[in-house]
């Protein structure tokens, strides 16, 4: 099918034939995640393109924090992000979880844990727990870090694999306070027009 | 006299910056991926922000406004290298200037840290981040594309035999290096290129990419005599051309 329009292009082909799915014809994604503040959550930000995690961490440092405060980010390869039943009402996906298998306590790994608290919102993280698979995760995090709210998508991702942002770059953020003119609120155009209207009026 | 040694080094490393955050900003809405080209674009946006805050150091030191000193003066009143005003071309070459060039302007900073004249110090201090994420961004583009593909590897081998000529012309000796050394406002030019050197030997050498031999690569220089190629004039022209409509507007 010959078509602009990007949606039919992705369509996949028909085929009579049982065949591999197509390789991507573009860069993989990166989940971001950003922390705005010391001591305030990581938070969900968006997604970059990327062909491999460290290049993934470069772009979203700019795609993502070259406004407004930001202390640390890190990245995630989107298929590594293991996701629950997405709810809604006042329904928790927590209780909506399927059966995880008995835990053997062997191979446990660190799971970082995130809540979606309300629809519409982006993910933020709760904390870490112990676990043998990203379900057996989902279901300790439900023991152990929920506050009695409903959420609403839980997701689960292995701690080793995220980029984190390190101790020495830290600093990549340090001037990002004295960038206000990359906020388009910064220029202050009422402000100018009232000035240049009143200097005119005489 | 330690003043005009002082000016020499704000006006080369101003002008520097200006022309390559004129140049790198070129390609906003063109880069290769958006989120490469708002990479690209924010870097520019810093490094022409880093030339106005020297071109202020300057004003205070008794030259003129940073609008004035930016936008009217022509192509043979400035002192960056030759290798910043180079046009684009393609995007390989882009990113191998920016490795070459912003690999100088960390280590030309980094000495700049503990510089005796206070306000050049307090700056490096303030845009150490800055510095630091553009060079993490070239290196890790470099050693990407410098491992990547056949073409990738040769494109980025083609671009960094044309720049790096050019690139020596960052460290084209100053009649003042004595004097800047003597009073420990700067390490000097001949101390950058020897650390630069060192520096981009480490980082080709994770790639497929190789160096000329730097014995008989044969430095350009001119520019910061005010000797510069065909093509900074008509940047300047470009870059100025509102700015010269009405030089007392505010924006």
């Amino acid at each position: 099918m010959k078509s602009l329009d990007p949606r039919v292009n992705r369509l996949p082909e028909i085929s009579n034939e049982v065949k591999p799915k197509a390789p991507l014809d573009q860069l993989g994604t990166f989940e971001v995640f950003v922390q705005a503040k010391e001591n305030k959550p990581f938070q969900h930000e968006g997604i970059v393109h990327a062909s491999d995690i460290e290049l993934a961490f470069v772009l979203a440092k700019e795609t993502f924090t070259r406004r407004f405060t930001c202390v640390a980010l890190f990245v995630t390869d989107t298929r590594d992000v293991f996701v629950s039943p997405l709810t809604e009402s006042n329904i928790n996906a927590y209780d909506v979880l399927p059966d995880a298998t008995e835990n053997l306590k062997q191979n446990e790994e660190s799971f970082l844990i995130f809540h979606l608290p309300k629809r519409g919102k982006q993910h933020v993280l709760v904390g870490n727990v112990m676990a043998s698979s990203p379900l057996e995760a989902m279901h300790q995090a439900k023991n152990t870090l929920q506050d009695g709210k409903p959420v609403f998508n839980v997701w689960a991702i292995r701690e080793n694999a995220i980029r984190m942002t390190s101790e020495e770059e830290l600093i990549l953020w340090q001037s990002l306070p004295n960038k206000k003119y990359r906020d388009a609120a910064d220029y202050k155009a009422g402000d100018k027009l009232t000035r240049f209207l009143e200097k005119n009026k005489s | 006299m330690e003043n005009i040694a002082l000016k020499e080094l704000l006006y080369k490393i101003a002008d520097d910056q200006l022309i390559l955050g004129h140049r790198n900003s070129e390609w906003t809405g063109m880069g290769p991926l958006l989120e490469e080209d708002i990479a690209f674009s924010s870097m520019a946006q810093d490094k022409v922000g880093q030339s106005y805050a020297i071109y202020q150091m300057l004003h205070q030191l008794g030259e003129q406004e940073p609008d004035t000193v930016a936008f009217m003066r022509n192509a043979t009143q400035f002192h960056n290298c030759q290798l910043v005003e180079l046009p684009n071309g393609e995007y390989d070459f882009s990113l191998i200037r920016h490795l070459l060039f912003d690999t100088a302007e960390y280590i030309r900073f980094d000495y700049l840290s503990t510089s005796s004249y206070q306000p050049l110090a307090d700056l490096a201090g303030k845009i150490k981040g800055e510095l630091q994420y553009h060079t993490l961004h070239a290196n890790t583009l470099i050693k990407k594309l410098g491992t990547a593909t056949e073409e990738s590897i040769n494109r980025l081998q083609h671009s960094l035999q044309v720049a790096l000529p050019y690139a020596l012309g960052i460290f084209e000796p100053s009649p003042y290096e004595n004097i800047l050394i003597e009073h420990k406002i700067f390490k000097g030019e001949v101390a950058l290129q020897q650390a630069w050197q060192e520096k981009i030997e480490f980082i080709i050498s994770k790639t497929q990419l190789t160096l000329t031999d730097w014995k008989v690569l044969q430095p350009v220089y001119g520019g910061r005599v005010g000797r510069h190629t065909e093509h900074l004039q008509p940047l300047l022209d470009e870059m100025s051309e509102v700015f010269k409509i009405d030089p007392t507007a505010e924006w």
